[in-house]
């Protein structure tokens, strides 16, 4: 069981992240880096940030931080309150829906990330699969 | 939250005549050659108000690329239109939204017009849609389809601001639709319906416009094939496919789309023809998930052509008009179909209809599909 956020959330899911056979297929011809934002509300009280390097349907490299330059500038960053994080992993939002309702926002090339919703939405079902632990 | 978007729908006889009160000074028609010959344009224009200045482009082709669209905007920037209104198909429909976006916002390229992006259009213009087919629902969604320069793959550009202000569904503009594109465009709307009924983005809105609209095209395009004059049958199936259109903007299309968007790509022919081919195949795949809804779907068709479920209905439907039900059929050879079935496979996956199917679909799901779907 790993809480939401840390490092061992972190850990853990970007190792199912490279054991999820759908992502790899998914994801196969994107390159790219992406920073997960997770912003504060009532309920959590920091930011939080997840720089992912992707390519070829593999996470080949990580790092997190509780500021913003403590990671690499990522080409995309996608940001949103705990409380929608947290209704994310449980699939109670779809991740574009996220956006187009305006609980998360999208930082980057548009266009391009519309050509890798698959990829996207695995990404997402990646962090459900997470043993997860919500801090409060 | 999620939200419902709809033009102001104006329909059934006469409804060309409502072009009449706009308040427009000078308006640009976006159409195609075929439109023009059939004086369909002529009827459009027939309709406007006195004194308005009109800017026809009539040369968009059945499969436009960027800059086949995009070659108009000096004309249009100096011509300053108040009105855009596309004329025809979805092609034309959906090259009217983008010049409509480029027009209003010259500061954006054709790839920001997606759902994410705010566009703030609506400054100068607005836009009118008059589908001339009943079936590709572009007059009443926020998507546009427009192939890549040079490339096999088609770009799904979508923005809730590309949706019309107005759609106007006059069936004297489907009453010389050829039967061939009558059936495609037919086939298309059912397929449109069924797939925004189970997507994983439906909900109460797109769900009664999607069974409804099944209802109407299902009811009266066997008709529509013996009396292609009969403007009340045409004009069911207009409303009907129309309903399906905002059906599934404001869901999603799924599967069959993801695999008729590659066909089509690859191998020419009529996008209704090409996702209607897969329609059966997908409907038994995702029938374990959503077995449900597809009953209530099946019990809206006609009682003599109903069939034990779904994917029993739609065969024997599609058998009665004239759809064809394998990739074989389509002067498809063997081996020009296995020679191509990887980029067939690589253009579904990209396709964004895969991600809201209500069954995941990946490689190997898709090449199977892919492969039952051809047929002996
Ligand atoms: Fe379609």
């Amino acid at each position: 069981m790993a809480i939401f956020p840390s490092p061992e959330w972190a850990d853990e899911y970007v190792k199912k992240l490279n054991s999820n056979e759908s992502y790899k297929d998914s994801g196969k011809t994107w390159e790219d880096t992406l920073t997960f934002v997770i912003e504060p509300d009532e309920k959590y009280n920091k930011t939080w940030y997840l720089y992912l390097d992707l390519a070829h349907g593999e996470c080949r490299d990580y790092k997190y931080s509780d500021k913003e330059d403590g990671v690499p500038k990522a080409t995309f960053i996608y940001k949103g309150k705990y409380s929608n994080w947290v209704k994310l992993i449980n699939k109670e939002i779809d991740p574009i829906q996220g956006i187009m309702t305006g609980k998360f926002k999208l930082e980057g090339q548009m266009m391009k990330i519309m050509r890798y919703t698959k990829a996207a939405k695995d990404m997402v079902n990646t962090a459900s699969m997470v043993d997860t632990q919500f801090e409060a | 939250m999620w939200f419902f978007r709809s033009p102001d729908v104006i329909f059934g006889a006469d409804s060309l005549s409502y072009l009449n009160n706009i308040d427009a000074k000078r308006i640009v028609i976006v159409s195609d050659k075929n439109i023009q010959h059939a004086g369909l344009i002529e009827k459009v224009i027939k309709n406007l108000p006195d004194n308005v200045e009109v800017h026809t482009i009539d040369d968009i082709p059945v499969e436009p690329d960027f800059d086949d669209i995009t070659q108009h905007m000096d004309g249009i920037r100096s011509f300053g239109p108040d009105y855009f209104i596309g004329v025809g198909g979805g092609s034309c429909m959906d090259s009217a939204k983008i010049l409509f976006a480029l027009y209003e916002r010259p500061d954006i390229s054709v790839y920001d017009i997606t759902p994410i992006v705010k566009l703030g259009l609506r400054k100068k213009s607005h836009l009118i849609e008059i589908p001339t087919t009943s079936g590709t629902g572009s007059e009443c969604s926020w998507a546009a389809v427009v192939s890549g320069k040079n490339e096999k793959r088609k770009n799904e550009l979508a923005s809730p601001e590309i949706l019309a202000d107005y759609a106007i569904l006059d069936p004297e503009m489907v009453l010389s639709l050829p039967l061939n594109q009558t059936i495609s465009t037919a086939v298309d709307a059912m397929t449109h319906a069924i797939e925004s009924y189970v997507s994983s983005w439906s909900n109460p809105y797109s769900e009664a416009l999607a069974e409804k609209g099944l209802f109407m095209v299902s009811h009266s395009i066997m008709d529509v094939l013996k009396k292609p004059g009969s403007l009340e049958l045409r004009n069911n199936v207009h409303i009907g496919a129309s309903m399906a259109g905002l059906s599934f903007s404001n869901s999603q299309i799924g599967l069959a789309h993801a695999l008729g968007h590659s066909l089509g790509a690859v191998f020419k022919m009529a996008h209704g023809t090409a996702v209607g081919i897969f329609l059966p195949h997908v409907v038994s795949y995702n029938s374990l998930e959503v077995d449900g809804k597809y009953s209530i779907l099946n019990n809206l068709f006609p009682e003599d052509i109903k069939g034990k479920n779904l994917h029993d209905t739609l065969i024997k439907m599609f058998k009665v008009i004239n759809q064809p039900l394998k990739i074989s059929d389509l002067n498809i050879t063997r081996k020009s179909f296995d020679d191509n079935l990887n980029t067939l496979i690589e253009l579904a996956e990209d396709s964004t209809g895969i991600t809201m199917n209500p069954v995941e679909a990946g490689r190997e799901e898709i090449k199977e599909l892919f492969v039952k779907s051809f047929g002996d």
